[in-house]
């Protein structure tokens, strides 16, 4: 502020407010400063609160897309609609063999079995 | 990480030390707009909570206007319940009850300068404040921005939300009538 800005009996008006506010009572200057903590401490519960919350969201993403990626064909479908692709590629031989109570290494290993079965019968012969 | 936690505190430290430098000022402000320390003891703690919440993250250089205009919206909000209670009052006689008699209110205040002295420096005090409290709300928060607190116009109006040409115009009717009541005190 320029000094000269104003007329010279508010510089007294200034002086006077300035008093004023410096000569505040001890009650009112209590309530005053638990005002501005409680302020503060508003702005910490506020980050508190983001800040776990954040962290849950950010592992829920990352959980989601790992699932998804494992999930995902070794190739993309290059259309939208890879889910209805999967669906329709989906035989129920597959459904069989994954709730079958056969360990997966017998699938994994079908041509061998095949193989041993035929040298068997070879034998037998 | 520290480092980052150092900046925090920083950070802390400045909000805390603003809020302290404005926080009387403030007070006086919403005492004289409202006429009464209960009423503008909770304007300001509301003007704290609303600042920190939406400005605290803006530039320190920023700050004092911003936390005035907080402040001020305050103080418009408060003139206009206190308008529709007056308005509700009037038609209904309602009359609110009477203040209960506190202790505390009444203790002896220890930074008290006794009453010879309190007497000379008051007047003058007195005739200031009941000078500020007449006039209307616009011109004081002008006179308080400009003269007081020493913003330039342009702050004033952006704190005002208003335009520099009103903001003078207000300070120049301010002035005007302060001089008037003032005549024999300052």
């Amino acid at each position: 502020m320029n000094p000269s800005e104003f007329p010279e009996w508010t510089r007294n008006a200034k002086a006077l407010l300035d008093v004023s506010a410096q000569s505040l009572d001890a009650a009112t200057l209590s309530r005053l400063n638990r005002a501005r903590q409680s302020a503060l401490a508003q702005r910490h519960r506020r980050a508190g609160w983001w800040l776990p919350a954040g962290l849950v969201s950010a592992c829920m993403l990352l959980l989601a897309v790992g699932i998804w990626q494992k999930r995902a064909p070794e190739h993309p479908a290059t259309s939208s609609s890879a889910s209805s692709n999967a669906m329709a590629n989906f035989q129920p031989d597959d459904l069989q063999m994954v709730s079958g109570e056969d360990s997966l290494d017998l699938y994994q290993n079908l041509d061998f079995y095949a193989w041993l079965d035929a040298q068997q019968s070879e034998g037998d012969g | 990480m520290t480092q980052h936690v150092d900046v925090a505190k920083a950070d802390e430290r400045a909000l805390d030390e603003f809020l302290k430098q404005v926080e009387r000022r403030g007070l006086r402000m919403a005492e004289l707009g409202t006429g009464n320390r209960e009423d503008a003891l909770d304007l300001v703690q509301d003007a704290m909570f609303g600042f920190v919440r939406h400005y605290a993250h803006k530039p320190a250089a920023e700050w004092a206007p911003l936390f005035y205009r907080v402040l001020d919206n305050r103080l418009n909000d408060w003139h206009r319940r206190t308008r529709v209670r007056s308005r509700l009052s009037s038609v209904f006689g309602h009359r609110d009850g009477k203040v209960e008699d506190d202790e505390i209110a009444r203790a002896p205040d220890p930074n008290d300068p006794g009453p010879l002295r309190r007497l000379a420096g008051d007047r003058a005090t007195q005739a200031l404040d009941r000078a500020l409290q007449r006039l209307p709300m616009r011109q004081r928060q002008t006179f308080l921005l400009r003269v007081w607190e020493g913003f330039d116009v342009a702050s004033t109006a952006r704190t005002m939300r208003c335009s520099e040409g009103s903001v003078k115009t207000h300070l120049s009717r301010a002035l005007t009538a302060l001089r008037r009541e003032l005549e024999d005190h300052v």
